[in-house]
């Protein structure tokens, strides 16, 4: 494409803020890590001789596949059944909302209340099968709970997917004579094939850098990469060892996104659905009878499971002491909004500030990655998701390590947990904004062009109003993350910024469960809020499956 | 386009004026200590003096983390109630100095660090606590012993505490050193037999109270004040100690180097340690026995205690080998 004036001083501006956010404070951990009066491994050395590390790594790569292909199988039969059953559309809603509600919640909730529902004296395992010997720490606890958490990014993703798959097509193989399982087998899967990749490895990736889930289900048996590095930092008091094992996972993990884009751009790009040419709707009738009962039978098992965990946590936020004395109390809520209400206000406040700057910076950094040329693309790019993909303990460590000192003396400010967001979580944002563009053919940009428009004519007046959904689906996610974030957050939040997942957190190992559930719930309902608001702002713009401001929370 | 991005840096701009430093003469405290016990102290040494007091509540690995991490211009004044392994390791990495409140020389010998590093604010212990109804539902004693818990029927009910994440799980392999007469094979064989019988090791100290409370396990090993927060909150737990006894390990608070508002943080230092405070401590019912002689305790903690075999701590020796013990924890009795 043509150079342009405008292009320059963006590609600069974004450029330096990536180098001074993501990758200074990553190289000053490195060099804290790997330099000790010179280049040295002695961080490493050792670290790969223990068992439990070696063991960690094996069951890092072990979880992150069989979530995926738990989350994805699980995400597919969702997607069909909301897609391809005609289901009535009320049932679609109330589907997509219990389904958001694992990947919402405040880290460690999901993990507790799959305790208090499967673990040996749990509701579901003990009052109700009578089972005794329930084991859900280890593999398969932290298995479950990671696919009930993650599995709907896969739903979101496959549903926009199936989606967009024409009925059309269908219907053709169809009156062609092909049976239902045939079309299923040699038109519909065919199709989802990016789709089933891309959501397999978005599953993957998130359960990497899952480390709370471990921390709580996984046991000394069952010992991942996250949670060994945080424990070799938090437990031994060994930064340089922690950071270590983090770059040890810095590999998986851009394996992982380095074949996630190779699927999106490589494949997904020969299915551009957005042309200006619009088919005639069809009645979709790809799955029997029978096909929509087992879907709707597992569906709604998963679903009952998940209604039940979080009940529990309700139950727990409005009774004085779950367990103890069960008679109701809204005490804990009256902490929430005396002594806590600070923790809350805070909270609000940044997740608010991040919405425009993260938004704002994922639009221009999607863009400029996937419509423009210019020397260093691939490598913005790259780095540009660095925070992401590593574990959030190191995120925050590296922050504190570079920007503690004077001149960039951030720490104990709202402006360094304002940052660790925006960098860490924009990558949704910048996905969503070069999946839009991925789907709109650049002939139309091409067409303002040959009118004689500037580019950033053509920006303002073309993209930007058809990049709009994915601007508010990237502020959203930031929303949702900034209210639900802890593992980065944890070594940043401050005397005078405090936020309410270290609250929960805190509850949670004080013996206040009453209060971490009550704050569990009102951060549930305002990330329900701010969803709903934007989906009805989403519906307003037009833009169909982009609709589910949560399609891009794992991306 | 361009407007969108000046719009961008005046929103990065306004949020760092929104950022400001803590107010000059106010006290900044790092505690591992639960809001519930450090608050109501905190908020009487502001009663009394008028100076205010932030503190933040990490865990002792987050908190000496993070506090190394700030090293070179550090953020907090005081660290203020952690266990004594923590301040070892803090001690180790320079970011704590030596520091004496007038009342250290009353201070007994077991209870502080030999050079002033860091004082025992509290002396603290472990215990058993049971769930009642499975005690009685299996028919089961309390245990009262160590190798009561090696019995057949705990297999699966008991939790406690990683060696690799929480002070409390070095009480626990201390005790079991000192309850063995300080055979160190002994003390591991023990362990690994105890292993059979664990369900989980939890990441925080206090991280088996919950399950214990409400039955997901039988036993928990924690901290007495652990404990008596569950009893306090209504659930049926009963507390016991090993005849055998455990090990008497300290809660500490130490001067942070280079912090910026010394003298505040030496008067704090100086508050702790007198009889004003030491009392607070038996007040708030914080259950653990205060370090100066003289302060008072209750007499139903008292009586508790009594129960209790301390068995005293060699804090040079922790300090040295502690970081050997977890591996050997982590090498011979989690290792399948």
């Amino acid at each position: 494409m043509r150079r342009d004036p405008v292009i320059a001083p963006a590609v600069v501006l974004i450029w330096g803020a990536v180098a001074l956010f993501v990758l200074y404070p990553l190289g000053r951990l490195l060099l804290l890590t790997f330099w000790n009066g010179g280049p040295s491994l002695d961080a490493v050395r050792g670290l790969l001789g223990d068992w439990t590390h070696r063991a960690a790594l094996v069951n890092s790569l072990l979880l992150a596949a069989l979530v995926g292909i738990a989350g994805t199988v699980l995400g597919f039969a969702f997607a069909l059944l909301a897609v391809r059953a005609n289901l009535p559309r009320w049932s679609g809603r109330a589907l997509d909302a219990v389904v958001l509600l694992p990947l919402i919640s405040p880290p460690f909730t999901a993990a507790i209340a799959l305790i208090f529902a499967l673990g040996p004296r749990g509701l579901i395992s003990y009052h109700v099968f009578g089972l005794t010997r329930v084991n859900i720490y280890g593999l398969w606890g932290t298995l479950l709970s990671e696919t009930l958490t993650y599995f709907p990014i896969a739903y979101l993703t496959l549903k926009a997917v199936l989606a967009n798959v024409d009925a059309n097509l269908e219907d053709s193989a169809f009156s062609l004579g092909a049976r239902r399982w045939r079309v299923f087998r040699t038109v519909t899967l065919p199709l989802t094939t990016p789709g089933v990749a891309n959501a397999f490895l978005l599953v993957s990736a998130a359960s990497l850098a899952d480390f709370a889930t471990p921390l709580i289900l996984g046991g000394t048996r069952f010992p991942v990469l996250p949670t060994q590095a945080f424990l070799q930092i938090t437990g031994l008091y060994d930064m340089r060892g922690g950071a270590a094992l983090c770059f040890l996972l810095l590999v998986p993990a851009l394996a992982v996104f380095a074949g996630q884009r190779w699927f999106t751009e490589r494949r997904g790009g020969s299915f551009v659905t957005v042309t200006g040419k619009v088919g005639a709707a069809t009645r979709v009738k790809s799955l029997s009878p029978a096909a929509v009962l087992g879907l709707a039978v597992v569906c709604g098992l998963v679903v009952a499971l998940v209604l039940v965990c979080y009940l529990l946590i309700f139950a727990a936020s409005i009774v004085r002491g779950l367990g103890a004395d069960n008679s109701l109390s809204l005490a804990h809520y009256g902490h929430v909004f005396s002594g806590g209400l600070k923790a809350v206000r805070d909270t609000l406040l940044i997740a608010v500030i991040c919405m425009p700057v993260g938004g704002l910076f994922a639009v221009v950094l999607g863009f400029l990655v996937s419509r423009t040329e210019f020397p260093g693309r691939r490598a913005l790019e790259f780095a540009a998701m660095m925070n992401y993909a590593l574990p959030g303990t190191i995120v925050g460590i590296a922050y504190l390590v570079a920007f503690n000192d004077p001149p960039l003396a951030l720490t104990g400010t709202a402006f360094i947990l304002v940052v660790c967001y925006v960098f860490r979580y924009s990558l949704a944002g910048t996905r969503a904004t070069s999946a839009v563009l991925a789907q709109i053919d650049p002939s139309i940009e091409e067409a303002s062009a040959s009118l004689g428009a500037r580019r950033d004519v053509t920006f303002r007046r073309v993209v930007l109003p058809l990049i709009r959904p994915a601007l508010l689906a990237g502020m959203t996610v930031l929303f949702i993350r900034a209210m639900t974030a802890i593992s980065a957050t944890i070594f940043l939040v401050s005397l005078d910024w405090s936020l309410v997942t270290v609250r929960i957190l805190e509850g949670i190992t004080n013996l206040e469960l009453g209060q971490a559930s009550a704050f569990s719930m009102l951060v549930i309902l305002l990330v329900y809020l701010a969803v709903a608001v934007a989906s009805l702002a989403m519906r307003r713009l037009n833009a169909g499956s982009l609709g589910q401001a949560g399609t891009l929370l794992g991306g | 386009m361009g407007n969108w991005l000046v719009t961008a840096c005046v929103s990065l701009l306004l949020v760092a004026g929104l950022a400001g430093a803590a107010p000059a003469q106010t006290l900044n405290v790092y505690t591992a200590w639960p809001e519930s016990l450090s608050q109501p102290i905190f908020r009487a040494y502001t009663a009394k003096t008028g100076v205010p007091i932030n503190f933040i509540r990490l865990s002792t690995g987050e908190l000496v983390a993070r506090a190394t991490a700030e090293k070179n211009n550090p953020r907090a004044d005081v660290i203020w109630g952690a266990p004594g392994d923590g301040f070892a390791a803090a001690k180790e990495a320079g970011i704590i100095e030596p520091y004496r409140p007038p009342t250290w020389d009353r201070i007994p010998a077991e209870l502080k660090d030999r050079e002033a590093y860091f004082t025992a604010v509290a002396k603290n212990t472990l215990v058993f606590m049971s769930n009642a109804k499975l005690l009685k539902e299996k028919a089961l004693k309390p245990p009262t012993s160590w190798n009561d818990l090696l019995d057949p029927a705990y297999k699966g009910q008991i939790q406690t505490a990683d060696a690799r994440t929480s002070g409390t799980a070095l009480t626990r392999i201390l005790s079991i050193y000192y309850a063995f007469g300080k055979d160190e094979d002994k003390a591991f064989d023990y362990q690994k037999k105890l292993h059979q019988n664990v369900q989980v090791y939890t990441k925080s100290g206090g991280g088996c109270t919950i399950p214990a409370a409400l039955g997901q396990a039988l036993v928990c090993i924690a901290h007495m004040p652990d404990a008596m927060e569950a009893k306090k909150k209504g659930y049926d737990m009963v507390v016991t100690f090993p005849k055998e006894g455990v090990a008497a390990v300290i809660e500490a608070v130490a001067l942070v180097k280079g912090a910026k508002n010394r003298d505040l943080a030496t008067k704090f230092i100086d508050w702790t340690f007198s009889k004003d405070m030491q009392d607070l401590l038996d007040k708030n019912q914080v259950y653990m026995l205060p370090a100066l002689p003289g302060a008072t305790i209750e007499p139903g903690v008292q009586s508790l205690m009594k129960e209790a075999r301390l068995l005293p701590v060699d804090l040079d020796w922790v300090g040295k080998n502690r970081k050997r013990l977890v591996e050997r924890w982590v090498n011979e009795v989690i290792k399948e």
